[in-house]
């Protein structure tokens, strides 16, 4: 056939073995007919365009940040996810079949949870051995008769392969907080947009309509405020490996992300702490440990979860998904019994098996193992979190004796199963196509009406099936599975809510959790700061650039103190004479640009914006992340050149170019955060950071440059306007005549400059009109009055006198004002601290007994 | 040992269990959880049982737990700067139907050959590990000197009781509540608590059902002093499955005897951690002091009045 013939160049499967199942492909060689469409579609593309979209994937995960922990330890530093450009495919029909399964297989797990945490018939009749259930170390007894309702598990995961034969079989059910349902969706946005042609001409289904009965359903298990509940998705710390995807689906599904340290349980209900106080939540559905749930009656070491939160169960004041205990029926050791579990409930068989497993603790099963060490992978048989399989083949002489010691003396706690074969696909790997083993992760809902399998998967890819049998977020290269029909499907259906749906006009957004506060606070503040070190940067830099004898200038010296007093350079720079450091300056401050050493320094500030970004990505557009992320990697990149000690090198004007760029990003940042964001407390939380950062900078910058004596001001003037980007409005009104008085106006008490003094403090005391407070009856709060010191302070100066200098030469009066101002602004941020940003108190146990 | 325990049809007792928590700063929040409360079964009757507790909490749920225990969950969401639990209840203790010298199963035809016969929740759950307490060889090896061959399970429990008596020492400063079993083991030393770890170890490891109860014990007064309010103790002990006609079958390492009419059982667990008394998690408070007293007094039966006897160190 002449595509075979042609696409054998492009997806080099000609190789393959006999015994491999190949998806695009039957034994013949032949394109199995759900492979056509895309088959042709990609032959028509051919490797170049191939590459270019794959560069496109790279580019899209690199921009907006779509990443994954390596490990779930947080230290370790994100890496880019990895996408392959050609997708998994598989016909509708045989997905008809396999998702029918997929259901009896997920309605058999909630049936078996159902009766291990209730009657335990399956124990009581010989069904499942009592030891799987009493030895096993996530049966936590408190778990039992925890939940009374009808159901217990709502969203779970099945990890799938197909062995040599074709046939589908469970490698693990996953019922706890399956991860990689983010990913996944991910995956789809990314290649609709990669992919958009193809996507449609196969008539891939659609995922959309399954997310709308994912929200709908997690809406509909409120017990109260049904009309309006507060659904809240809890993920685990920041920096865990969970974040980017529980931001991503946060946010597509339009639900309330949140951390332990946000909750807490009063008078027996679930509440989010927010700046407006506490709010009741309805629906929990946590990304967080079943045994981390509940320091006072689970694991007291975690702050994963919320203290009270397993009465808030018992009580049924808030309904959590899936019920603390779900993680159970994942236990390895279970997967022997649950045909026999199938047969007990349903009468018949269950239709979509593991791949033959063995659990050692049976004496049958024991002898069986025993005798085929060697064709078996061993796993521990209470592991609930994935982990590599053992292969006694594997192993060196020691090991392997080490190992199979241990199996005896506790046979109990290893299961042993078949190995299956893994099916292979065509996969992207950069330069091209190859076949590759792979595994789908499927994803299932229940809800009242049955079982809802979503149409579609989570591909993961490699040459290693051991690989392939850990943690779907352990980095291997992914693939998105399409489910493609013969049919054109429908294609209008998006998270909308349609015409019929009313809906209560609102003005605000979501409350906004008290930690989320603070890192938008921080957000404005480290950008302000990065900001304003790139400025007074830009402004030195390119006077010494273009000055033969900048060494003597005023300006240069004042504005190298305040670079040192900022802490961008050695705080040396600005006691010491500044002729002592001179030779230094020429090659220092340039390499500052790149240091990482200061820790107030400007790539150090940058990281503390990145780290906050991401922080609060849920309640940004997009953009933001993308602006940081260019603008820290453009500013950073190598210069290719390096200085004696290792360090990248770089001169005067690579180093202006960078700054300069850097501060254009950080406009566009300003610019987005004021454009995009509603004026909630989100916003107002954000600016306060900015405007309380900027007041503090002018002070500094005014205090180092204006104040001090000097022959010469016109040049200190200029460059300080430059800095405070005010030269353009000075020159409006004063052309070229530059005196002091008009200067302090328009960076001191001009209320319309956006970059004076005055406004920052006006905006302030605005911004904290609108913060809920805690304002008696009689008098003003303590930050209010803070506050409305400094005003006055600032609104009664007069310009005129403020430039009166001193016998020395000093403007005293100035200093006098700036120095009262600078005072007062740390104590405001201290006050804003301890009212709305400081929420978690240290914690102790009770043990009743003294010993 | 109260010899003559079964001649007395039942013995009731008030039982009084007073915890106060002082702390040095203010507690914004605090949420607990009490077992202290006994509930009618077995050889039980609980007649009255008050749980009071200042200052007033904000909420209060009960529920039974998964061994039958009751379990009183509270918040106090108001500032302050102590917290007092009062528990008083009004007990009725019958003699087990027990002896020494009864015939009982040889220990053999309690074991589980094959995981067939492992279904009975609530005993067959009992011979596998729990949170604090591995049974492991050198528990097995200890107990096999009391598990000889065919001896009936009465007597070689009783044996391995009395023998933990007599080779551990009783040292309230040897341990701590977080003493592991293993550790204790290999001091040879702890209080009620380790003696009953070790115990239980040892009967599991030996294949056998084994429990914890947490308790009071009746202690008398030194001849010639009057019986002092509030210094009796929180007691724990053991209990072996031993077959369907005795049942659970109690024994006391502490004081190397069957457990009688002197023993009043609260809370049944697999080990300590199914039924620590209290347990707590406060914010804010700084520095705490913990002040427990326990005093359990006999008191006259509902019909007739009798006179019981015995002398015994709680643990």
């Amino acid at each position: 056939m002449n595509t075979t013939l042609q696409s054998n160049s492009l997806w080099n499967d000609s190789a393959l073995n006999a015994q491999d199942y190949y998806e695009r492909c039957d034994a013949a060689g032949a394109v199995r007919p759900h492979w056509a469409t895309v088959t042709e579609e990609i032959d028509r593309l051919g490797l170049p365009e191939l590459r270019d979209r794959s560069a496109a994937i790279e580019r899209f995960c690199r921009e907006n940040g779509v990443t994954f922990h390596a490990s779930e330890t947080p230290d370790e530093s994100n890496r880019p996810w990895k996408l392959s450009v050609v997708p998994f495919v598989i016909g509708a029909a045989e997905w008809e079949t396999l998702s029918t399964a997929l259901a009896g297989r997920t309605r058999l797990l909630e049936t078996v949870l159902a009766d291990l945490l209730g009657p335990q018939r399956l124990i009581r009749e010989g069904i499942v051995p009592g030891e799987l259930l009493w030895a096993n170390p996530s049966f936590k007894r408190t778990y039992h008769n925890l939940e009374t309702s009808q159901q217990h598990l709502h969203i779970t995961a099945t990890d799938l392969a197909r062995d040599a034969d074709g046939v589908w079989h469970v490698t693990g059910d996953r019922t706890r907080a399956p991860s990689g349902l983010g990913y996944l969706l991910e995956n789809r946005i990314i290649t609709s947009r990669v992919l958009p042609t193809l996507i449609r001409r196969s008539n891939t289904l659609r995922l959309a309509s399954f997310f709308e009965s994912l929200k709908d359903h997690l809406y509909s298990l409120a017990t109260t405020h049904r009309d309006d509940p507060r659904v809240v998705l809890l993920t685990p710390p920041s920096g865990s490996y969970r974040e980017f995807e529980d931001n991503y689906l946060a946010r597509y599904l339009g639900l309330t992300l949140v951390q332990g340290s946000d909750l807490a349980v009063r008078t027996g209900e679930l509440n989010l702490k927010t700046l407006g106080g506490l709010q009741p939540i309805q629906v929990l559905w946590r990304h967080v440990s079943d045994r981390r749930c509940d320091p006072l009656e689970l694991d007291p070491a975690s702050g994963e979860g919320v203290t009270g939160l397993l009465r808030c169960v018992r009580r049924r004041s808030v309904a959590v998904v899936n019920t603390i205990g779900s993680v159970l029926v994942q236990t390895p050791a279970l997967l022997p019994y649950l045909d026999k579990a199938h047969q007990f409930f349903f009468g018949d068989e269950l239709k979509l098996t593991a791949a033959p497993t063995y659990w050692c603790g049976d004496p049958n099963h024991r002898s069986y193992v025993m005798e085929h060490l060697d064709s078996l992978n061993f796993r521990n048989a209470f592991a609930v979190s994935g982990g590599s399989a053992i292969v006694l083949s594997e192993l060196s002489p020691p090991d392997r004796e080490a190992f199979l010691q241990r199996l005896s003396a506790k046979p109990s706690d290893y299961v042993a199963q078949e190995r299956l074969q893994f099916s292979k696909t065509p996969v992207w790997t950069g330069k091209q196509i190859e076949p590759q083993k792979t595994t789908l992760r499927s994803f299932q809902l229940l809800t009242g009406d049955g079982v809802t399998v979503l149409p579609g998967a989570l591909a993961r890819v490699g040459y290693d099936q051991l690989e392939l049998s850990r943690s779907p977020i352990s980095g291997q290269m992914t693939q998105d599975c399409w489910v493609t029909s013969d049919v054109p499907v429908d294609e209008h259906k998006t998270l909308l809510p349609d015409s019929e749906t009313v809906i209560r006009l609102r003005r605000g957004g979501d409350e906004l959790p008290s930690r989320v506060a603070e890192h938008l606070y921080w957000l404005g503040r480290y950008a302000e700061r990065a900001e304003a070190i790139s400025r007074v940067m830009r402004t030195t830099l390119a006077r010494i650039a273009g000055e033969e004898h900048w060494d003597t200038l005023a300006e240069v010296q004042r504005l190298v103190r305040t670079l040192a007093s900022m802490g961008q350079i050695e705080p040396g720079f600005a006691v010491e004479p500044f002729i002592a450091n001179l030779p230094h300056v020429e090659q220092n401050l340039p390499l500052s640009v790149l240091d990482r050493g200061q820790p107030r320094g400007l790539v150090r500030t940058l990281e503390s914006v990145m780290h906050n970004t991401i922080a609060v990505r849920g309640r940004l557009s997009s953009e933001a992340y993308r602006i940081v992320h260019r603008a820290t990697a453009e500013l950073t990149q190598s210069t290719g050149a390096t200085t004696p000690s290792g360090a990248n090198s770089i001169g005067i004007g690579e180093a202006i170019e960078r700054v300069d760029r850097l501060i254009v990003d950080l406009l566009a940042l300003a610019g987005l955060t004021n454009e995009s964001l509603v004026r909630t407390h989100a916003w107002q939380f954000l600016e306060l950071g900015r405007r309380l950062e900027r007041a503090e900078h002018l002070c500094e910058l005014l205090t180092a440059t204006l104040c001090p004596p000097t022959d010469n001001g016109k040049p200190v003037c200029e460059a300080v306007l430059e800095v405070t980007d005010s030269i353009v409005t000075y020159r409006s009104r004063y052309k070229n005549l530059v005196r002091l008085a008009p200067v302090i106006d328009l960076l001191v008490t001009d209320e319309t400059n956006p970059r004076s003094l005055r406004f920052q403090l006006d905006h302030i005391a605005t911004l904290f009109q609108k913060l809920p407070s805690t304002e008696g009856p009689v008098g003003l709060d303590a930050i209010k009055r803070i506050v409305l010191d400094l005003q006055y302070h600032i609104t009664t100066a007069d310009p005129i006198e403020l430039s009166q200098t001193s016998e020395d030469g000093t403007l005293e009066q100035l200093q006098s004002v700036l120095e009262h101002v600078a005072a007062d602004l740390p104590r405001l941020a201290e006050g804003i601290n301890a009212r709305y940003l400081i929420h978690t108190e240290s914690r102790q146990f009770l043990t009743g007994t003294g010993r | 040992m109260n010899e003559n325990a079964n001649d007395d049809a039942q013995i009731r007792y008030r039982v009084r269990h007073l915890t106060e928590y002082r702390y040095s700063n203010n507690v914004a929040v605090c949420q607990n959880q009490v077992r202290m409360q006994p509930v009618t079964g077995g050889n039980v009757t609980c007649e009255r049982t008050d749980l009071s507790i200042a200052p007033e909490p904000t909420s209060r749920d009960e529920h039974i737990d998964y061994f039958g225990n009751r379990v009183i969950t509270f918040s106090i969401e108001a500032i302050h700067k102590s917290l007092t639990v009062d528990v008083e209840s009004i007990v009725a203790v019958s003699a087990q139907m027990t002896t020494e010298t009864q015939p009982s199963p040889e220990w053999e035809t309690l074991l589980a050959t094959s995981p067939d016969d492992l279904r009975r929740p609530m005993i067959d759950e009992h011979r596998f590990g729990s949170p604090r307490i591995t049974p492991s060889e050198p528990f097995a090896k200890y107990a096999v000197g009391s598990f000889t061959p065919r001896r009936n399970i009465i007597d070689a429990a009783l044996d391995l009781t009395r023998r933990i008596n007599a080779d551990f020492k009783y040292d309230t400063t040897a341990t701590t509540v977080a003493t592991t079993t293993k550790e204790a083991f290999t001091l040879r030393a702890g209080v009620c608590q380790d003696f009953a770890h070790v115990e239980i170890a040892c009967l599991r490891a030996m294949g056998l059902a084994a429990r914890y109860v947490s308790g009071y014990l009746r202690t008398l007064p030194p001849p010639g002093k009057e019986r002092l309010i509030g210094a009796d103790e929180s007691h724990a002990w053991v209990e072996v499955y031993a077959g369907e006609t005795i049942g659970w079958l109690g024994l006391d390492p502490t004081n190397a005897c069957l457990v009688g009419t002197d023993h009043i059982p609260v809370c049944i667990g697999r080990d300590y951690d199914d039924v620590s008394p209290m347990r707590g998690v406060v914010l804010g408070g700084g520095t705490n002091t913990l002040k427990v007293s326990v005093d359990v007094e006999p008191i006259e039966p509902r019909e007739r009045t009798s006179q019981a006897s015995g002398s015994n160190g709680a643990g």
